[in-house]
């Protein structure tokens, strides 16, 4: 079995970010929802020192640090939503399994935006992966 | 007769309530994606560390938002306080893996439907470390998870 090098970063993320999920659990217990936002940018803003490069971040083009920059925010507005879901009486059980399908935004996009294919195997995976994230999270 | 004319008002103002956390879900969701999407196209020009670099400064305008919503009130747990700040320092890491999959120029689609698979962990987790029920549904979760991963090894 050759595991190619995206799907060792995408585990990787999947391992980082369910813990994370435990975390998240965890830190609710002591404090709101937003705090425990806030305070997660702040663990972000702890590891900026190990990510800055000096001035060579303005060699990049501006569409593509744009990208990046909008994509901390789209991603931080989109956690407030999934608070303010929640606050505004969604039930977590659905709510949870509904918000876990953004991939279904890529998978539609992609095709558009960056002209890529799936083989036809592969979406057999895409589909199981998003029938597991619903029942994981219901 | 009497009981079903006082609750006829309570109707349509619990499907407005309803439909408000919808749409707030929805707005996740869109959201969601398109930080998904900006972070593939960033990621074909910019390495993974500049990218979660980048991605934490935008982070920081609704993390500002809520602190002044608040008036700079938190709570004092440091329990609290200290899971909230690993929470960021593991979904930075988690984060730069996630750009660093984008980089390698495999598909978007494919790493997407894999990074989400994260509940599968946490619900492991939750199992093994705060003693959470196992429900069956989770445990049919974890074999689509198994199955969509070895597909995506083959």
């Amino acid at each position: 079995m050759h595991i190619p090098p995206w799907l060792l970063y995408s585990i990787l993320t999947l391992i980082a970010w369910g813990v994370v999920g435990l975390l998240q659990k965890l830190s609710t217990n002591y404090i709101s929802a937003e705090s425990s936002l806030i305070w997660l940018v702040v663990g972000f803003l702890v590891l900026e020192p190990f990510f800055y490069r000096g001035p060579a971040i303005f060699h990049y083009s501006t569409i593509n640090l744009s990208y990046a920059l909008i994509s901390g925010l789209l991603n931080a507005v989109g956690a407030w939503a999934l608070f303010a879901s929640l606050k505004s009486g969604g039930k977590a059980s659905i709510v949870a399994p509904l918000t876990a399908l953004y991939p279904v935004v890529v998978i539609a996009l992609v095709p558009v935006l960056l002209h890529e294919s799936v083989p036809p195997l592969q979406w057999a995976g895409v589909g199981c992966a998003l029938i597991a994230v619903i029942l994981l999270s219901a | 007769m009497s009981e079903i004319l006082q609750q006829q008002p309570t109707g349509p103002l619990l499907q407005v309530r309803s439909a408000r956390w919808f749409w707030y879900a929805i707005i996740c969701v869109v959201c969601w994606g398109g930080w998904a999407l900006l972070s593939k196209l960033g990621s074909r020009e910019i390495p993974p560390d500049t990218m979660q670099f980048l991605f934490t400064i935008g982070t920081l305008p609704v993390g500002l938002a809520l602190l002044i919503a608040r008036k700079g009130r938190l709570e004092k747990s440091g329990r609290g306080i200290a899971y909230g700040i690993l929470n960021g320092v593991l979904s930075g890491v988690g984060g730069l893996a996630l750009f660093a999959a984008y980089h390698t120029n495999g598909n978007t689609t494919l790493i997407t439907a894999t990074s989400a698979l994260y509940p599968m962990i946490t619900v492991v987790l939750a199992v093994l470390i705060l003693r959470e029920g196992f429900r069956p549904i989770q445990a049919l979760g974890l074999v689509f998870a198994a199955i969509a991963i070895i597909i995506f090894s083959l």
